[in-house]
């Protein structure tokens, strides 16, 4: 079975009678979690019907519609998702993706999970803890696991290194960690960058360690830097110059730890629909980070695809109608004026996904159920608006 | 209703930059029991201070404060942490960090960190229905 309880999409896990094995701890609650909805319009029961009804008359009636999430969803679903978009005008909201973008325009060099475990000798965790979010990246890739060329594995043959604002749980079992102030993220960055320029860098952070660490980065066969898309994160422009720098001297490759399973998928599906001939980007669909585009609180209806909005962003500045559509009760959907409830990818619905690294996996069903899947409800959606 | 003479004074405030952070056992939580449980909730409302800086505004390892910035107000309980970073107290990431105004995505180079006062606090944890009505 494939787990999606994060981008790893681990593809050996075994569900039994005695819960799952191999699952890490997210997996095994992703995989076993209960805490399903009833589809509600303005917070009281109704029938499913009676929900996507009300949820096409909101979209029906929005003048500035924004569509939120897609990370938690099956491709198929994502494609249907962008249809219903474009149908009713909506912006699209990923939030994570930015530095997709980057990998799939070729502008900083990627890898494969595979190819990680095979080949990295210098692995560097930058504003990331996978240990809490992708749990089971260093045991299967990128840190314990002999590989073709890394035969003694953590020991001897890789070295892996965080940069962080905290020291996490990742940073604690690494060999190396720089705990960054959260003020001078950009002037660590900037020594670093003159470290590998073989410049004494101007920072009040310890030179000799920030010299030592350009000489491993530099000396690096087969680097690696995952990282983080989150407020831990260094900026975008930060880690591709960044990228730029390291790959005059050494061989470094990225690979984004970012929320949601199948979020690679919907970036790459935006960007062919930006790619499409006739589309200057300016069309109906949008990817954005949040910072871009139109701000949420502007919106006058936000349909929530597999995201709880109000888990991560101050609620009290959100005015426009909200539709939820997810498999199990959120904060949001406590809050929302419709609520239709879904299958979850990966457990009642089946359908395809993209791993982190880009590869494209098949997503059987773990068990049967009554449910629809959010595919199914955005096609009910896209023929009745 | 009889007053505490100390109920009349301020607590002592400490200025802290807010830093979120990922925790799969609040994942966990929020998947296993809804985020409307108690589990979920006493793993979200945490914030991890320097030993100095609780000092500072003398509280200890399970008492409640208060943290206040431009952006919002929240109670909640403070865990001393194993490391030393005065000035710094981390949050997990989800709906208290966020009410005080930490960005869930990467903020803009030129974006301060979020600043904000912690200090004691007599109120309980709030449930998240209140910090999170509409
Ligand atoms: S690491 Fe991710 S995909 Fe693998 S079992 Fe854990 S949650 Fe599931």
């Amino acid at each position: 079975m494939v787990c999606t309880g994060c981008a790893l999409l681990c593809d050996d896990v075994e569900i039994g009678e005695n819960g799952c094995r191999h699952a890490c701890r997210i997996g095994d609650a992703h995989i076993t979690s209960t805490n399903q909805i009833d589809p509600m319009v303005n917070q009281s029961p109704v029938d499913m019907d009676a929900a996507i009804k009300s949820a096409a008359e909101i979209l029906v009636s929005a003048e500035k519609p924004v569509f939120v999430g897609f990370g938690n969803s099956v491709t198929e679903a994502q494609a249907t998702g962008i249809e219903l978009a474009e149908k009713v005008g909506a912006e699209i909201k990923t939030f994570h993706t930015d530095i997709f973008d980057d990998i799939l325009d070729g502008r900083v060099k990627t890898c494969t999970l595979p190819e990680v475990r095979d080949y990295a000798d210098v692995i560097i965790f930058l504003g990331c803890d996978p240990m809490n979010t992708h749990p089971r990246l260093l045991s299967r890739y990128a840190y314990y696991p002999r590989g073709e060329k890394r035969q003694h594995g953590w020991e001897e043959d890789r070295t892996a290194i965080t940069i962080d604002l905290r020291f996490s749980h990742t940073a604690s079992i690494c060999k190396e960690a720089y705990t960054i102030d959260p003020n001078r993220q950009i002037e660590f960055m900037d020594a670093l960058m003159d470290a590998l320029s073989n410049k004494v860098p101007k920072t009040t952070y310890d030179k000799k360690r920030i010299l030592k660490l350009a000489g491993t980065l530099k000396k690096a066969e087969f680097g690696v830097i995952f990282a983080g898309t989150g407020a831990s994160a260094p900026p975008r422009d930060a880690i591709i110059r960044l990228m730029d720098r390291l790959n005059e001297s050494s061989d470094f490759r990225l690979l984004p730890l970012a929320p949601g399973y199948n979020l690679r998928s919907i970036a790459e599906q935006l960007r062919q629909l930006h790619n499409r001939p006739g589309d200057d980007g300016d069309g109906g669909s949008d990817s954005s980070s949040g910072g871009s585009g139109m701000d949420l609180h502007e919106a006058d209806c936000i349909l929530c695809l597999g995201f709880d909005l109000m888990n991560s962003l101050p609620a009290h500045g959100i005015n426009g109608k909200m539709i939820v559509i997810d498999p199990n009760e959120t904060l949001t959907s406590r809050y929302a004026d419709v609520v239709i409830p879904c299958a979850a990818g990966g457990i009642d619905c089946a359908g395809s996904a993209v791993r982190m690294d880009g590869e494209t996996v098949e997503i059987p069903l773990i068990r049967e159920s009554e449910r629809l899947s959010d595919g199914a409800i955005l096609k009910q959606l896209l023929e009745v608006v | 209703m009889k007053m505490e003479f100390d109920e009349f004074l301020a607590a002592p405030e400490c200025g802290v930059v807010i830093v979120t952070y990922p925790d799969i056992f609040r994942t966990e939580a929020g998947l296993r029991h809804g985020k409307f449980s108690k589990e979920y909730q006493e793993l979200s409302a945490v914030i991890v201070l320097d030993s100095g800086d609780m000092a500072k505004i003398e509280v200890t390892d399970g008492d409640l404060v208060e943290i206040k910035s431009e952006a919002g107000v929240v109670v909640v309980r403070v865990k001393e942490s194993e490391k030393e970073h005065p000035g710094i107290g981390y949050m997990p990431e989800g709906a208290w960090a966020y009410i005080l105004g930490a960005s869930p995505v990467t903020p803009p180079a030129s974006t301060l960190a979020l600043s904000a006062k912690v200090g004691r606090s007599r109120q309980e944890i709030p449930a998240i229905e209140d910090v999170y009505r509409r």
